[in-house]
């Protein structure tokens, strides 16, 4: 108690100037084809993006793109090649080994390649370790910018949200890019 | 004249090798840093606001960390508050105690550098693992980061190749990247799976929601995160912004700004503890709200720690981390090296050519540049300042205050010219080192308007 | 309108010519110039060095030598860039009201915003690397500095175009620091030769045979490096080039 009323007084005592806040009025960047955008930057960050046409089977498609996968993990109700609802584990640990995830995203968003995804299943560490990643959106869900995008996303219950742009990555090794750092290897964001 | 900067730089540039690989390294991320902000049309209006936005932030930072601290309790978040370095370590040693944790993963935290939180830990028996592959490296060899971003990047791939074989067990004189990589995900997946807490920074804090922001590309933090029942948050307090609209903001810069990406692969907000988990947020004020009073370097506090400083620096490009004497380096590590302590880390202010090319990248306009030569000004007042710089100061001021005595040396300075070379080029004469002397006019400007020879009328 | 010219300390010193060639330029373009002869130095030597008071007094000598003109003209961005941006508050510390910061103008700059030269005689068939100074980009706005994203602009491009037979290139890294800094130069020798020869290497890349540029201290820095290493390429003030068919 007495740190935390030392420290505001400390902060209330130092203050001089006070500074307005100004106007947010951005309406950023905008592209003449999100989806377009979208796709190319999600190759670009070493991702990638399809479109999931109306006369498709999504089970076939995620299948054909990982026909090596194992164990798929999903609690998604259309998924029905997953061999493992992470929502039945009791213990996050359990869900080492995982080779595919596929999950739910709310918004894309073309400047950059996000996807948000409010957590929407039990245990989170299904979004990090499995070795590879599909999130599936809807085609209508995807925005410009960033500025869109938080005017237009959620949370649940759960209180955890993240952005995921393609695979996880690092160039700590001389700036030597290397694709797969602790997260997935590789990502298929599916629009539908 | 030289401080142990200038000492620690000729040492750094006399490997030419390794000089111009760090150098040319950087270099090309400060490009793709440029790629990105040109292809924004908007880019200065996005660091118009990031800047505004902070300032009017820290200059309300008592009503926004209490919105925080509000809107986190409700959320379930257990709230600390550290004064100083110690108070921040203690609680953290407490918290891990309490839980019964031997392991910490961490992922980045520059500010747990700054409170030498490791040490701290490792003296009382926890096990803390770093899980940023960057720092992961530093940790095995013992040595401290040399960028705030790229913390290895003075590293060549030979010497992690060499490590890893040694305390990872890797295959004998294989320095590919990737499998290094490979390596150390195995490895540290195992850690991620055995850890008893996890630690991480906080990029953001987000005063509406009581959000944390987290941004990695390695999923370390996440993966960290995610299985241990105990995650402790340490964040400066600066690093509260007011809401999720104006997040947008920083976000478009930061990854932009940092390493020439679009943005970094996850962009975490923690908003509520995992069910039947803890959270914590240790609130650090470690001298930041002092300088909420210091008009003329209150701008650091806008700092959102992207490293855009450090690469395009020429000089810090051409004379590595190590050579500062704060665990911070480059231009925003000469300004809070001055704020911890003026007279520990003075040698750090003749980092700098004052080309201001660091006040044009810093996505918050920071004025780094106009806080080096503030700092310049008062190293006199710390007793700091060079006494051959003084000397020279006072010795031209003389000079240039008496016009005729400038008038007679600007007559006989050509007398230089003819001087036998040992005079001239000794070790007293740094311009010597690399150059030559540049000569005198036989006829200064002034004699030459005297004797009416510059206005020629042209018919 | 009566033009006071401001020859700063080491171009009186060392480069004469370029003073020359200045008088010369302005006085073609039918300019009325003045040199006050007891000018000596505008204090930026000491300033950068951490002893910005004893510039003061500087300050105060320029504001009485130069206070009565319309324009002061110096063919130096960093030094018409230091009473520019210091001037004022420095001499404010003796509550002093500074008259001349507001019409100092680097020659290039005057040139080009002021006068609006379109047009100027002569001939320079060479091939020459444009040094863009730091203080020239990022305090005097000379060019476009190529950390932001603004339009692209040169003004020294834009008057060297006006002189036939002038090859204008410009170097990688465009706008980086050539590494003189000042007493910059000789507390950090190593990394200042350093960034000298990087820079010399990346004008000299250009295929270029001069380098050129509005501060004379930075060409005088790599005239430095050039000389020790012996390298063949040669230096020229813009004004000089400006000043060929004079």
């Amino acid at each position: 108690m007495s740190s935390k009323n030392d420290i505001l007084g400390n902060i209330r005592q130092h203050i001089t100037d006070r500074y307005e806040m100004p106007d947010i009025d951005i309406e950023g960047i905008q592209y003449p084809d999100k989806i377009a955008q979208f796709i190319e930057i999600s190759k670009a960050v070493g991702g990638d993006a399809i479109i999931l046409n109306d006369d498709e089977d999504i089970n076939k498609v995620i299948r054909s793109l990982y026909a090596d996968a194992k164990v798929i993990a999903s609690n998604l109700p259309d998924i029905t090649i997953a061999t493992v609802n992470p929502d039945n584990t009791a213990d996050p640990h359990e869900l080492n080994g995982i080779d595919l995830a596929i999950i739910e995203g709310e918004v894309g968003v073309a400047e950059n390649g996000c996807v948000w995804v409010p957590q929407n299943v039990k245990e989170k560490v299904i979004y990090f370790i499995s070795e590879y990643l599909v999130i599936v959106i809807d085609k209508k869900d995807v925005v410009n910018n960033m500025h869109e995008a938080y005017d237009k996303l959620t949370f649940n219950d759960y209180g955890f949200g993240v952005f995921i742009s393609g695979p996880s990555k690092t160039a700590d090794i001389e700036q030597s890019l290397v694709v797969g750092a602790h997260g997935a290897k590789g990502v298929t964001v599916i629009l539908k | 004249m030289s401080t142990k900067h200038t000492k620690a730089a000729d040492r750094f540039i006399a490997n030419k090798e390794q000089e111009t690989w760090h150098n040319e390294t950087l270099w090309m991320v400060r490009e793709k840093r440029d790629r990105m902000a040109m292809a924004i049309p908007e880019w200065e209006h996005l660091r118009e606001l990031a800047a505004k936005v902070k300032m009017h932030t820290i200059t309300h930072l008592d009503q926004y960390l209490e919105k925080f601290v509000s809107n986190a309790e409700s959320n379930g978040v257990i709230i600390h508050w550290a004064k100083d370095a110690k108070e921040h370590n203690e609680i953290v040693y407490g918290i891990l105690s309490e839980n019964n944790a031997k392991k910490l993963v961490k992922s980045k935290s520059m500010l747990t550098e700054e409170c030498h939180l490791n040490p701290y830990l490792i003296n009382r028996g926890i096990d803390v693992v770093e899980s940023d592959l960057g720092e992961r490296i530093l940790q095995l060899m013992n040595e401290p980061p040399s960028h705030i971003v790229m913390p290895a990047i003075h590293l060549k791939r030979q010497e992690v190749g060499k490590l890893f074989e040694d305390k990872l067990h890797t295959e004998k004189n294989n320095s590919d990247p990737t499998y290094l990589t490979r390596a150390a995900r195995q490895h540290l997946r195992n850690e991620f799976l055995t850890a008893d807490a996890s630690m991480t920074g906080a990029n953001f804090g987000v005063a509406e929601t009581g959000d944390v922001i987290v941004c990695t590309n390695e999923g370390n933090a996440d993966m960290g995160t995610s299985l241990p029942k105990v995650h402790i948050v340490s964040m400066g307090i600066e690093k509260i912004i007011p809401d999720l609209k104006a997040l947008s903001v920083y976000i478009r810069l930061l990854a932009r700004s940092a390493t020439g990406q679009p943005v970094t692969t996850y962009t975490s907000h923690f908003r509520k503890p995992r069910k039947g988990c803890g959270m914590h947020i240790i609130l650090v004020d470690n001298g930041r709200s002092e300088i909420l009073g210091n008009k003329e370097h209150i701008q650091t506090l806008k700092c959102i720690r992207c490293g855009a400083c450090m690469n395009t620096c020429p000089v810090y490009r051409r004379s590595g981390g190590y050579s500062y004497t704060y665990f911070i380096p480059g231009p925003i590590g000469i300004n809070l090296g001055m704020l911890k302590s003026p007279e520990e880390y003075a040698d750090n202010v003749s980092a700098c050519s004052l080309c201001y090319s660091c006040n044009n990248v810093c996505p918050v306009k920071i004025d780094l540049a106009d806080q080096i030569y503030r700092w310049r000004q008062n190293l006199d007042s710390f007793h700091k300042a060079d006494k051959m710089k003084k000397m020279m100061s006072w010795g031209m001021k003389f000079l240039f205050m008496h016009p005729a005595l400038y008038k007679t040396g600007l007559k006989f300075a050509p007398v230089v010219n003819h001087l036998p070379r040992f005079m001239l080029y000794n070790g007293l004469n740094d311009w010597g080192k690399g150059r030559e002397l540049p000569r005198f006019a036989g006829e200064s400007f002034t004699e030459m308007w005297k004797k009416g020879k510059v206005q020629t009328k042209n018919k | 309108m009566k033009v006071g010219l401001f020859i700063p300390c080491y171009v009186n010193a060392i480069y004469p010519e370029v003073g020359v060639a200045s008088y010369k330029l302005l006085d073609y373009l039918g300019v009325d110039v003045d040199y006050p002869i007891d000018q000596t130095c505008c204090g930026q030597p000491m300033a950068n060095a951490g002893f910005e008071d004893k510039a003061i007094p500087l300050a105060k000598q320029f504001e009485e030598l130069f206070g009565k003109y319309d324009y002061i003209v110096a063919p130096s961005a960093s030094c018409a860039a230091f009473v520019k941006e210091n001037y004022p508050r420095l001499l404010q510390k003796e509550q002093h009201f500074c008259r001349t910061s507001g019409k100092i103008y680097d020659l290039c700059e005057f040139l080009h915003d002021i006068l609006k030269v379109d047009k100027l005689p002569g001939n320079f068939p060479h091939k020459v690397s444009v040094h863009n100074s730091c203080h020239g980009v990022r305090e005097l706005h000379l060019s476009s500095a190529s950390e932001l994203n603004i339009p692209r602009y040169s003004k020294v491009r834009d008057l060297l175009s006006l002189i036939e037979g002038v090859v204008v290139l410009e170097p990688q890294k465009v706008d980086e620091c050539c590494g003189f800094g000042g007493m910059f130069s000789i507390e950090e020798p190593s990394v200042s030769v350093c960034m000298g020869q990087d820079k010399v290497r990346n004008h000299m890349a250009t295929g270029a045979e001069y380098i050129t540029g509005a501060d004379s201290s930075c060409l005088m820095h790599m005239q430095g490096v050039v000389s020790r290493e012996k390298l063949p390429v040669k230096f020229i003030h813009v004004i000089q080039i400006l000043a060929a068919g004079l």
